[in-house]
């Protein structure tokens, strides 16, 4: 399965990316190999079990670890180290606990050099779409893990990145708050049209946000199917609406047959892995 | 009573003001009465063990008499020299521990390897007291204030160094990340992920250190005898003056509660429980 | 811009990045020695200022030799086996009372920090002479250095043991005793052990304070006995068995007790740490 040549309108270039860890057992093998290409844009959606490689692809696309094999591209520059131009949402503990809800969204501006007014500007703006009026003065402290973690997406946003990668950003938010923080997302989205590269192990999670979700097999993972989820208006996405159309549902039960398949085959995707894989590979 | 919150809609009468505010005043006593009274429970067992025994008074002073020698030690501006010397000391060597220590705590905290290598050396050095040293930085420095402060520093630094580096090292990774993410270099983590994170644990460090550091300074006084509360008890002591001792005694406990509670434990609460990283 | 190795490197899992892990805490004692080895031969200072590494060496040998050295150690520890234990048990014994019982420790919280701020030493002029100059001193101020640190631990301990649990055993049926002999004294082990650990360490520095005044015997009256003397190779070697000695009672002695009890219940707990230095 080559892939076809890198176009311009490719922002991220994933290419033969394999990744081994040294562990106190060996090395142990994070992923298999895997190709991933993001348009500029796009929503991608990456979905798989736990401890799949996800995240460790998320972390070498960041520049957080480099590469055992393979290279990443990020607008055709070789991707080496961790920068503004690929902004990362953590799923916890990201925003600083010591700055404002204000000071914390115009982070990055104020890094960038970004003048007061300017900056005064965007982080207003960023506080409108992501519903944090009325706690611009708050410490990190004062607030709701959901509200921390808009906090954390409105940062991002603000220091306008070129491509965004989240972390299952809402993976320690309680349920309720977590189906309200994804239509908002998608909102955001709508609003501000950016790449966006979204880890995740809900299904549904992947189906409403993204317009093209990856599915991953389990450790060590690759990229085992690619679904399209058909353009549709991000503004106005919404939970009735999605778990009420057909062609959604359809795609989810699609999505989520082919990641049971992978949790099957028993503990040895839970488990340490080096114990359960024996021998190093 | 009239102090709970009126009814929306209608103003408090000036009179259910007055109660609130005579209120609040109370409690205020109260809390001041619950500091208070149990030294004056303790005054007073000390006046009767005083009274009763038969104590002559190079063995023990009442209280009446320890209040005496304080007065005339206050009046005669003994007591404001010799709590300047100390309170100087301790001051100084504040400044410069702080100002040295912090910077090598960082400097060792960023780099896991230093940090792990130094950790055994640093529990070592507190291991040796900074009084331990005294003999050697005698020999050294001779009976001076050089001594003094040499040992202070020491007993200062160690602390300051260690829990420097332990909050350094405690930062969690995705900080550090999250702003290398937004474009942060090197001097922006310091300045904003660094200094703030480790803020709380270099304070506990500066509070810890200033408890061992007072007491090692009040023994270096008392040893090199050049001025200072330490030199006041200690000096007494040769002439048998139990009152000057006492009066001494509980002025070092006064002052070291002052500094605390009134110089270290706001720094504390103005920025770490600003923040909610305090475990109260 | 170049990624800080924390970031980038995990310490390497194979035995060789484990040996060097296990060595590195070494390497600041070897880079003082050798300093202060090349700084020796280099402006050769005078003995009594600064002695070589091998004058060092060579007090400890002889005097570990013949026996000298073992008297002082023994001197001291044995006085802060006195003053510790009294100090830990009266401090317990306190602590719980005073737990237990909130008037109590209402009364008593403004005493004990006033009594913290002076422990130590600071007795030192007072208790010379009621006690005179000799072990019970040292003992005295040992005890005094040892028991707020206890005491307040434990009270501590003893208050924040959640009442949940106290409840649960009332629950069925345990009377008073039953509740403090199986909750709250399990319970406020976490912190009755970072007391102990912290009070052993506090009281051994005090304890070479007071013997640097006035014991017949004991590391700190060697030491001190050594200055008048001008003898800084003994002064050396003396602080660095101290050091030696501090480490070894707070690795070999307490940390395993700390394991073996509250690790093993899974009862650490991390504000306390900060008691650790």
């Amino acid at each position: 399965m080559s892939a076809p040549a890198p176009d311009v309108h490719d922002k991220i270039v994933v290419s033969g990316f394999r990744h081994f860890f040294d562990t106190a057992d060996g090395s142990v093998q994070a992923t298999d190999t895997v190709d991933v290409r993001i348009r500029a844009g796009e929503f991608v959606t990456l979905v798989g079990p736990s401890g799949c490689g996800k995240t460790t692809l998320l972390k070498a696309i960041a520049g957080f670890i480099r590469p055992t094999e393979g290279t990443i591209h990020c607008d055709g520059n070789l991707v080496r180290a961790p920068g503004r131009e690929r902004g990362v949402v953590f799923q916890e503990l990201a925003i600083l606990p010591w700055r404002t809800v204000r000071k914390n969204i115009g982070h990055g501006l104020e890094i960038a050099g970004v003048r007061r007014a300017e900056r005064a500007q965007t982080v207003s703006r960023l506080i409108e779409l992501t519903g944090l009026v009325g706690f611009e003065d708050r410490y990190p402290h004062e607030l709701s893990g959901g509200m921390r973690q808009r906090v954390a997406v409105a940062r991002t946003w603000a220091a306008d990145p070129d491509v965004i990668l989240m972390d299952e950003p809402f993976a320690a938010v309680d349920a309720m708050t977590r189906l309200t923080l994804q239509e908002e997302l998608a909102r955001l989205c709508a609003a501000t049209n950016k790449t966006v590269f979204f880890i995740t192990h809900s299904v549904d999670e992947a189906v409403f946000l993204g317009d093209r979700v990856l599915v991953m097999t389990r450790r060590p993972g690759r990229i085992k199917a690619v679904i399209e989820v058909p353009r549709r208006a991000r503004g106005g996405r919404n939970w009735e609406s999605f778990t009420a159309d057909p062609q959604m549902q359809g795609i989810a039960e699609q999505v989520l047959r082919l990641v049971r398949a992978e949790r099957g085959a028993g503990p040895a995707n839970e488990e340490k892995p080096a114990r359960a894989a024996g021998a190093t590979t | 009573m009239s102090a709970t919150a009126a009814p929306t809609g209608v103003r408090p009468r000036p009179g259910s003001e007055l109660s609130a505010l005579a209120l609040a005043g109370l409690w205020r006593m109260v809390r001041w009465l619950k500091i208070l009274v149990p030294f004056a429970v303790l005054v007073a067992v000390w006046w009767a063990i005083k009274a009763s025994g038969d104590f002559p008074d190079n063995i023990l002073v009442s209280p009446l008499q320890a209040w005496r020698t304080f007065v005339h030690l206050v009046s005669h501006g003994v007591m404001a020299e010799y709590a300047s010397t100390s309170l100087t000391m301790i001051g100084i060597s504040a400044l410069i521990s702080t100002s040295i220590g912090v910077p090598i705590g960082f400097a060792v905290g960023v780099n896991r390897y230093a940090a792990h290598s130094l950790e055994g050396f640093l529990r070592f050095l507190q291991g040796i007291s900074g009084i331990a040293w005294l003999p050697l930085a005698i020999i050294w420095f001779g009976f001076s204030h050089t001594t003094t402060l040499v040992i202070v520093i020491y007993t200062l630094i160690v602390p300051i160094v260690f829990n420097t580096m332990i909050g350094v090292r405690a930062i969690p990774e995705n900080y550090v990340l999250a702003l290398r993410s937004l474009g942060a270099g090197r001097m922006r983590l310091v300045t904003d992920v660094y200094l703030p994170g480790a803020l709380p644990s270099i304070v506990v460090g500066l509070r810890l250190g200033m408890g061992y550091g007072w007491r090692a300074l009040i023994a270096a006084e008392m040893l090199v005898r050049k001025g200072g509360l330490g030199d006041l008890i200690f000096g007494a002591r040769t002439f048998g003056q139990i009152d000057r001792i006492i009066v001494g005694m509980i002025t070092i406990g006064c002052l070291y509660i002052v500094v605390d509670r009134l110089l270290v434990q706001p720094i504390e609460n103005v920025t770490i429980a600003r923040w909610g990283l305090l475990r109260k | 811009m170049s990624v800080p190795a924390a970031i980038m490197r995990r310490p390497a899992h194979n035995a060789l990045g484990r040996l060097v892990w296990r060595l590195l805490p070494a390497v600041p004692f070897v880079l003082i020695l050798l300093a202060w080895a090349i700084g020796w031969a280099v402006f050769h200072p005078n003995k009594a200022t600064l002695p070589s590494v091998g004058d060092v060496l060579e007090v400890v040998w002889t005097r570990a030799r013949d026996g000298e050295l073992g008297t002082h150690i023994f001197a001291s520890l044995w006085r802060l086996l006195l003053g510790a234990g009294v100090g830990i048990v009266t401090g317990i014994i306190g602590g719980f009372i005073a737990g237990l019982y909130r008037n109590v420790s209402e009364f008593l919280n403004p005493l004990v920090v006033f009594f913290n701020a002076i422990s130590g030493i600071v007795w030192l002029p007072l208790m010379i002479g009621w006690l005179g100059i000799g072990t019970a001193l040292a003992v005295f101020l040992i005890w005094n250095t040892v028991f707020f640190i206890v005491f307040q631990n434990t009270v501590l301990g003893v208050q924040l043991v959640p009442e949940v649990f106290e409840q649960g055993v009332r629950a069925l049926g345990g009377g008073r005793f039953e509740t403090i002999r199986s909750v709250i004294l399990p319970g406020a082990l976490p912190y009755i052990l970072t007391g102990i650990r912290s009070g052993l360490g506090f009281g051994w520095r005090a304890l070479i304070a007071a013997e640097l005044v006035g014991t017949p015997n004991g590391l700190g009256q060697m030491i001190f006995a050594a200055a008048d003397y001008h003898r800084s190779d003994i002064i050396i070697a003396g602080c660095l068995i101290i050091g030696a000695i501090a480490i070894a009672m707070d690795r070999w002695l307490l940390l395993p007790i700390e394991r073996r009890t509250i690790e093993r219940w899974g009862l650490v707990i991390d504000a306390t740490r900060e008691d650790r230095t």
